[in-house]
Parts: C-alpha cells; sequence; structure tokens
C-alpha cells in the first residue's frame, strides 16, 4: 500500500513540477533563452497569492486569474524591452543576463518582502480524502488538476489559436515566419509572457503546498530545467511527462534512500537523457535543437 | 606579448608583490579574494573563452579542491603546501573522467550537464559526513603564525596561484592547443575535418582549467579556514566569474583577469556603501554588463570612450 501511497505522491508532486516547466520550456524551445530567473518569477506570483491572502482574505485559488495577468505583463514587458536587446548574442551572455535578473529579482523580495518562510493556509486546508490506507489532501488534488488542466490548455492555445500557431512557426523556423508576416519581437514577447505567467500560475499553487522564501527561486528553476530535459523542449506533452516523472522519481528515491539524495538523482537522471536522447523523452526535431 | 604590455604587466605584479607593507589589513583581504576570482576567471576561459564551452558549473572543481585540501589536513595530517598538488590534480581526474561523456553535448546542453554536476557534487560532499563533515562543515588547521603573517601568507600564495593561471593561459594560446581551440570555438566540424582530434583537445582544455579551479579552491578552503558545501560550491560565484570574463573579454589572455579587478573592486565599494540593496545592485550591474559591454572594455573601447559604441553595441544583438 505504501507504494501505491507513494506513487500517488509522486504524481501530486509531479503535475507542478510540470507546471513550472511548462512555462520553461516553452520560452527555451521558442526564444532560445535558458531563463534561470524563472523560480524568481514564480515567486513574484506566490508572494501576489501571500499579499492578497493576508491583506484582503481573498481565498489564495481566486487570485490565480491575478497572477497569470501580472506576470503576463511583466514577462511581456521583461522580454520585449530587455531580453530582446541580446537574444541573438551568445549562449552563455543570455545566461548571464537571465541570472542576474534572477539575482536582482531574488534580492528584491528578499529586501522588500523578507527572507522569512512563508505559507498561505486557508480554512480547508487539513482536509483530505481518506480510500482505506491512502490519504489524499484535498488542496493537493486540486492543485493537481488545476496543473492539468492548464496544461490543456496550454495545448490548445499552441494548437488552434493564430497566436499559438506563430509561436510554433517561430520557432521552427524564424526566417520563414517573418516572411509571413509574423514579427519575431512580439512573438518573442508573447512567449516570454505565456511563461511567466503560467509560472505566475504555479507559484499561486506553490503557497498552497509548501512554505516558501526568496531563496526557493533558484530550486525551482532547477526542477523547471530538469522537466525540461526530460520531456523534450518546447511541447506541453513533454513537459508534463517529464514533470511526472520527476515528480514520481524524487518521491521514491526519498523513500528508498532517503531525503538527502533525492537532487543527486535527479541530476544524475537529466545528465544521463542529456547523453543518450538529448531531445528528451517526447522531443522531436527541430523543437528541441541547439539553434547556434 | 609586445614590450609595452610586457613592462606594463611587470610594473603591475610588482606592484603587487610590494602593497602589502603598504596597505591595511582590509584592503589586502580583498585584494586576497581578487586574486581569488581572478584565478577561476583565468582558469575558466581556457575552457570557455578559447574552447567557447560555457562551463556554468566550473566552481565544482573549486568545492572538490577545497574539499580535497580540508580532507587531506584534517584525517590525514598533510601540510597546506602538500595538498596543493592534489587539489590541481583533483581537478584534472574530475574533468577527464566527466568529460568523456559530458563534453559530446553543446551550448546550453553542456552548460546545464555541468550545472548538474555540480550540484551533484554538493549533495555528495553534505552526505559524506563521516569524511567531509556534511552540513556542519570542516574547520581547517589555523597556521601558527602571528594574523598579519597569515594575511601575507595567503596574500602571496593566492598571488602566485593567478600569475600561475595567467601564465597557463599565455603558454595555451601560444601553442598548438590553443589555435585547435579557437578552431573548436568557430567550427567544430570544420575543426574536426582539418584532423583536429576535437573530443582529445577539449578535454584537455577542460582538464587544465579545472585544475587551475581546483588548486584556487583548495587555496581559498586553507585561508578561509571553515568551509561547507553551501559555501564552496556557490552558483553565485559561476556568475561573478562569466561577467568577469565578459567584461575583460572572452578568450583573451589578460581579459579574466581585468575583469575580475574592474567587478570585485566596483563590487566592493558598492559592498560598503550600499549593505542592504548589494545583491540588487549586483544583479542590475551584471545585466548592464551584458547589455552595453558583451564583447569587454577593451575591445568595446578600442578607439576611446563613447556612447556610441555602447549602444551600437545594443543594437546588434537585438531582435
Amino acid at each position: 500500500m505504501i507504494v501505491l501511497q507513494i506513487l500517488i505522491n509522486g504524481l501530486l508532486l509531479g503535475a507542478f513540477y510540470a507546471l513550472i516547466g511548462i512555462g520553461f520550456s516553452l520560452v527555451w524551445g521558442v526564444t532560445n533563452i535558458i531563463n534561470l530567473a524563472h523560480g524568481a518569477i514564480a515567486l513574484l506570483g506566490a508572494y501576489l497569492t501571500f499579499f492578497m491572502f493576508q491583506q484582503w482574505h481573498v481565498d489564495p485559488f481566486l487570485t490565480i486569474p491575478v497572477s497569470f495577468t501580472v506576470m503576463f505583463i511583466v514577462g511581456y514587458m521583461l522580454q520585449r524591452y530587455l531580453m530582446n536587446l541580446v537574444v541573438k548574442a551568445q549562449i552563455f551572455i543570455l545566461l548571464i543576463l537571465t541570472f542576474g535578473l534572477e539575482i536582482f529579482l531574488v534580492n528584491f523580495m528578499t529586501t522588500f518582502f523578507s527572507a522569512d518562510f512563508r505559507s498561505v493556509t486557508p480554512d480547508y486546508a487539513g482536509h483530505s480524502l481518506i480510500l482505506g490506507d491512502i490519504v489524499i489532501p484535498y488542496i493537493r488534488m486540486a492543485v493537481f488538476f488545476i496543473c492539468v488542466a492548464a496544461a490543456a490548455l496550454m495545448a490548445l492555445f499552441l494548437d488552434k489559436t493564430w497566436q499559438g500557431k506563430a509561436i510554433r512557426a517561430t520557432s521552427l523556423d524564424i526566417e520563414a515566419a517573418m516572411m509571413t508576416g509574423i514579427s519575431p519581437a512580439k512573438i518573442y514577447a508573447l512567449t516570454f509572457a505565456i511563461g511567466s505567467g503560467v509560472a505566475g500560475v504555479a507559484g499561486t499553487l506553490l503557497t498552497l503546498t509548501q512554505a516558501f522564501s526568496p531563496n526557493i527561486a533558484g530550486g525551482l528553476t532547477l526542477r523547471a530545467f530538469i522537466v525540461s530535459i526530460l520531456g523534450g523542449l518546447g511541447r506541453v506533452e513533454g513537459a508534463l511527462l517529464g514533470g511526472l516523472v520527476l515528480g514520481v522519481l524524487e518521491t521514491f528515491s526519498s523513500y528508498i534512500v532517503g531525503e538527502s539524495y533525492k537532487n543527486a538523482i535527479a541530476f544524475g537522471l537529466m545528465v544521463l537523457v542529456l547523453i543518450v536522447k538529448p531531445s528528451g523523452l517526447m522531443g522531436r526535431k527541430y523543437y528541441a535543437e541547439v539553434k547556434h | 606579448m609586445k614590450a609595452g604590455k610586457g613592462i606594463l604587466f611587470a610594473v603591475f605584479v610588482l606592484t603587487l608583490i610590494a602593497l602589502p607593507s603598504l596597505v591595511s589589513g582590509y584592503w589586502l583581504r580583498v585584494l586576497t579574494q581578487t586574486f581569488l576570482f581572478a584565478s577561476i576567471a583565468t582558469g575558466s576561459n581556457i575552457i570557455i573563452g578559447y574552447t567557447g564551452y560555457p562551463a556554468f558549473g566550473n566552481i565544482a572543481f573549486f568545492g572538490v579542491g577545497a574539499y580535497v585540501t580540508g580532507v587531506l589536513s584534517t584525517k590525514y595530517g598533510m601540510s597546506f603546501i602538500s595538498t596543493l598538488p592534489f587539489c590541481a590534480l583533483s581537478g584534472i581526474v574530475l574533468a577527464i573522467l566527466l568529460g568523456i561523456p559530458i563534453l559530446r553535448l553543446k551550448g546550453h546542453y553542456f552548460a546545464i550537464a555541468t550545472v548538474g554536476v555540480m550540484e551533484t557534487f554538493r549533495e555528495l560532499i553534505d552526505n559524506m559526513t563521516e569524511l567531509t563533515g556534511g552540513g556542519m562543515g570542516l574547520t581547517l588547521p589555523i597556521m601558527k603564525l602571528g594574523p598579519e603573517s597569515i594575511y601575507k601568507y595567503f596574500y602571496y600564495a593566492m598571488l602566485l596561484c593567478m600569475l600561475f593561471a595567467l601564465l597557463l593561459s599565455y603558454i595555451v594560446s601560444k601553442i598548438k592547443l590553443g589555435y585547435a581551440l579557437r578552431a573548436i570555438k568557430v567550427d567544430e566540424d570544420a575543426a574536426s575535418v582539418m584532423g583536429i582530434n576535437t573530443p582529445l583537445y577539449k578535454t584537455i582544455a577542460w582538464a587544465l582549467s579545472a585544475s587551475v579551479v581546483g588548486l584556487s579552491g583548495g587555496i581559498y578552503a586553507y585561508w578561509i579556514s571553515y568551509i561547507d558545501p553551501n559555501t564552496v560550491f556557490v552558483g553565485a560565484y559561476s556568475v561573478k566569474m562569466f561577467a568577469m570574463i565578459l567584461l575583460g573579454g572572452a578568450g583573451t589572455v589578460f581579459g579574466p583577469l581585468i575583469g575580475a579587478f574592474v567587478l570585485e573592486l566596483i563590487s566592493e565599494v558598492v559592498w560598503s556603501k550600499f549593505i542592504a540593496i548589494h545583491g540588487m545592485v549586483l544583479g542590475l550591474l551584471i545585466i548592464l554588463i551584458i547589455l552595453f559591454i558583451p564583447k569587454g572594455l577593451f575591445e568595446t573601447f578600442k578607439g576611446g570612450f563613447s556612447f556610441k559604441k555602447l549602444l551600437s553595441n545594443l543594437k546588434e544583438n537585438s531582435l
């Protein structure tokens, strides 16, 4: 029975990782930017939820649209007026730029929101669905379904709408996309905005499942990273699969060899995937190619 | 090296040698720290700048080097100096073993794999409590000298390390290896077709770079006399090192050194003025360097300082 419980915990955790990874993977796949500030952006969303809950007692789930919208706008501005300025530079220049942004944001949050661990606990926290020996907290279940729904919406958006198709076209062949009248600057900004918006939502959901402080930003980014590598870049299904694999792996390895080795195991798996199949478990050509 | 440059460099080194008897302990410490970063940046430049492989997690070797000195001196009673060859050796061995799988990756993927390596080492050392003290850290023996002499001792040790890094970097740039590495940076496939054994050269480059970084880790550990996994495997050091390489000019012999001096001294001034927002200022500083001087100070201002240059740099890579 314990195995089933661990599996369920892993899947619940994995869906959250998937949501963190989706935005990261999309931005990476389309604009070729590894956004090291992704975790910090998610945390901004978390703080939005936290302060709305603390000041006005807004239900955390109701703050999802707010986090999405605010982080969408922040993301659009960042890409349009900062990242687009250097987007054609060498890879490590972009890495350093986003890391500079990460340092800035984390220190901004530490200065103004303090480095204390925060958490959001609405009245209904602590209630669980109990099936025999299996315990599933309702909040975690809700978070799971929101993550899956968000992933599905994202896949639909990329598949069905004009903007979504434009994003994919830009990712596949930027010059051909330009010839059809797509402005890469705007599409890049839109992509980054969506990535940040989804990160904001993930931040909101984070407040419900664990305590957070500005210092966990790096850990979130690393998870997003591993998810993207495991699943393959720029594909929603890939990130979903990658997230679930990572979640299950983490919970099982914590159970078997102990909590303290889970990062080493996750990284080991990632390096292994990188070497054996660099395009990820579900990655295809074009989406996951190194563009430099 | 042209004669003018050579004389300038000689004056620079002589000044640094003479300084300890002129400046306060505070500045001695700041300069020792600067030499440390100059060593790391100069060493890493061999794989990053010459070869074009963004080893984002190169600090892994720094951490391992620090622990090699730490463990050998506390558990096996070896003296400081005698542990140093093992620090450099640890970097070389690890880089060769890791390089065989990881150097096949390119670009982002390589960068990330090195970060993974760094995090894995951090965790492993954190868990090897019996040998390394784990999260409790490791306290190294303190030298039986007065505080002033210890300061000076490590000042000169770090200075030597920096000069060693520079010498290595200079030699590499002049020999066949250096030309091969630059060929790999420009076009690896073409280099391979021309008969360059690219895997071999890349591995040598990474091993040399790791030896310098490992050595500086060892000296750092003894200097600071207390290490724990979180103080030697620091992602922020990697970023600082990258910013220094960029600021001075990647792929040049003296660039990383100059970048280290400029950034570390600026950072020191900022630190003392705005303690509360130091991190934010550092983040902004890095963003500004990337935006306006990604090619390095010298390349940008060859013909004197001008705002036009800064702006044209900005336009070059924008969409």
